[in-house]
């Protein structure tokens, strides 16, 4: 077993016009293009959302991770396409897995080219109080450390014979009580040590805190919101006025 | 043992190692260990020194280069055969502790090695006895001390009764008491005929209980030989970020002062003798005995 696709939604620092886009205009952008993944069915119309995302990946220089995260959901896919077919129809299961990609490429976009700190100020700035907001980026922060963890987990257990069994769904669950156990174990572990360091800290010890850094829109995160906005309200009229578009958007399959 | 050819068991040749992310950890390797032998692996973290006896049990597979165990290569050998041969007893038992009793925790190590139902109960009995780990037999793993998980995690790669053992980091956070354990262990598994291996950056220890010093910095082995010569030599400390013992310290102290001593001081019994021997000629020459 590989920690590898872990790889996929780990920030690496990086100058590009993405990642030094403020994280409230991704944030926004993530959510903007969910909610049209949400509104709409039609394959052609999804396909046309999702392609709008690619200037995104690649003035990030994220195709690589991006292509890693979609070979992760593989499965995912499969299963998708399997069920929708038998319970509804395969043009559903089409537009059920361009929705599915537009909404985790538009937010592995979010986590990959924001900051763990920016992203602790991006929700204090939407209200969040701070306590969640530094839980929240604590936890991103400690995907990798587990990650490497888990990793000298599977090596300590194999050196005293442990296998990785092939077999049915139990013995495969039960196989993993090995790494599980001591996994949680060290977690829960590194929490109370985390926990013991932010109180020798004084954390929380006031109300009102100050912050050194601060997050700040610039013209080209106008720019893109502006065009987010458009490209939203855009879509709210297609989706209210259909007319609007040519027939041939609306094509799906036979079956 | 001796050092010859058919002693060999652990060789490697120009051995380099990869990270998946980019990372170069080796750099080409080439190392002899042989039957029996005792081994230091010293240098600063990041060194490569655990991603070296990771190739020892197939965890890692070489980039390029060889690692022969015993005649087997490890790229044509099964891990399940490898970690039988070699036992790498990990830093943190935490790591490793998972079963619901201390007996379980040693039988899930004992588990693929093809025992009979009474061989199995025999051999878990011997190693909770040996490992002073009887009284805890029934107890779950995780209410153990510090220093019982430790000597916990010793057994549950003892008891496969491995012919090349190697510590990760044993004397750390170990109280007085654990290290001695450790000491004793190594000495007894020594005189068993075992090969062991030790990571280390506790010089003091190393200096009493390992004969040979493997230094690496920067993915590479920069010194191979007894560990006093390598100890007490400036250039190849301050390359490695290590210090000297106490003892070559001092003996040093004492050479400089002019003071004739043997070669072997830097063992805590030899200096105690040399220095007893020393005062005590000093206290005749003046006065008789008075001091």
């Amino acid at each position: 077993m590989s920690f590898e696709f872990m790889q996929a939604f780990k920030f690496i620092q990086m100058k590009t016009i993405i990642h030094n886009l403020d994280p409230r205009t991704k944030l926004l952008l993530a959510i903007i293009y969910s909610i049209l993944a949400i509104m709409f069915e039609e394959i052609f119309i999804l396909f046309f959302i999702f392609l709008t995302l690619f200037p995104f990946i690649f003035a990030g220089q994220l195709f690589k991770k991006w292509i890693k995260s979609i070979r992760g959901m593989a499965f995912l896919f499969l299963l998708l396409i399997i069920f929708n077919t038998l319970f509804s129809t395969f043009s559903k299961s089409i537009s059920m897995i361009i929705r599915i990609m537009i909404m985790v490429s538009s937010f592995s976009l979010f986590f990959l080219t924001v900051h763990p700190d920016d992203l602790m100020l991006s929700l204090i700035s939407l209200k969040v109080p701070y306590n969640i907001a530094f839980s929240f980026s604590l936890s991103f922060r400690f995907v990798p450390t587990i990650a490497i963890e888990a990793q000298n987990i599977i090596d300590a257990q194999k050196s005293r014979g442990y296998e990785m069994e092939q077999g049915g769904l139990i013995s495969q669950a039960k196989n993993l009580i090995p790494l599980l156990i001591p996994l949680i174990v060290c977690s829960m572990k590194r929490a109370f040590h985390i926990a013991e360091a932010l109180d020798s800290r004084a954390f929380g010890s006031t109300k009102n805190r100050t912050y050194y850094y601060s997050i700040s829109y610039t013209k080209k995160d106008w720019l893109i919101t502006v065009i987010l906005i458009i490209f939203f309200i855009f879509g709210i009229i297609v989706k209210v006025f259909p007319v609007l578009l040519p027939d041939w958007l609306f094509w799906r399959f036979p079956v | 043992m001796e050092k010859k050819l058919e002693n060999l068991q652990i060789l490697v040749n120009h051995l380099t190692y990869h990270y998946p992310d980019g990372t170069i950890a080796l750099k080409g390797i080439n190392l002899n260990i042989y039957s029996g032998e005792i081994v230091g692996i010293m240098g600063k973290n990041g060194a490569g020194k655990s991603t070296l006896i990771k190739t020892f049990n197939g965890l890692l597979k070489p980039t390029t280069g060889t690692v022969y165990i015993e005649n087997d290569e490890v790229n044509n050998v099964l891990m399940s055969k490898l970690t039988r041969k070699v036992g790498i007893v990990f830093q943190n038992p935490d790591l490793q502790l998972f079963a619901n009793t201390v007996e379980d925790e040693i039988r899930f190590s004992l588990k693929n090695l093809n025992f009979t139902k009474t061989e199995l109960e025999n051999q878990i009995n011997l190693t909770l006895e040996k490992f002073k780990l009887k009284k805890f037999q029934n107890r779950t793993p995780f209410t153990l001390s510090g220093g019982e998980k430790k000597r916990l995690a010793i057994a549950s790669i003892m008891c496969r009764n491995p012919e090349i053992i190697v510590f990760d980091e044993p004397t750390i956070g170990q109280d007085a008491e654990g290290v001695e354990f450790i000491r004793n262990l190594i000495k007894e598994k020594h005189s068993e005929g075992k090969t062991i291996i030790i990571v280390t950056h506790d010089i003091e220890f190393a200096i009493d209980n390992i004969p040979r010093t493997i230094l690496m910095a920067d993915g590479l082995i920069i010194a191979d030989g007894p560990t006093n010569k390598i100890l007490s030599q400036d250039q190849i400390l301050n390359i490695g970020s290590l210090i000297s013992p106490q003892l070559i310290i001092l003996s040093k102290f004492l050479i400089d002062s002019g003071i004739k001593v043997p070669d072997d001081v830097y063992l805590k019994e030899n200096m105690i003798q040399f220095l007893g021997s020393f005062f005590k000629e000093k206290m005749e020459i003046s006065e008789g005995g008075k001091f």
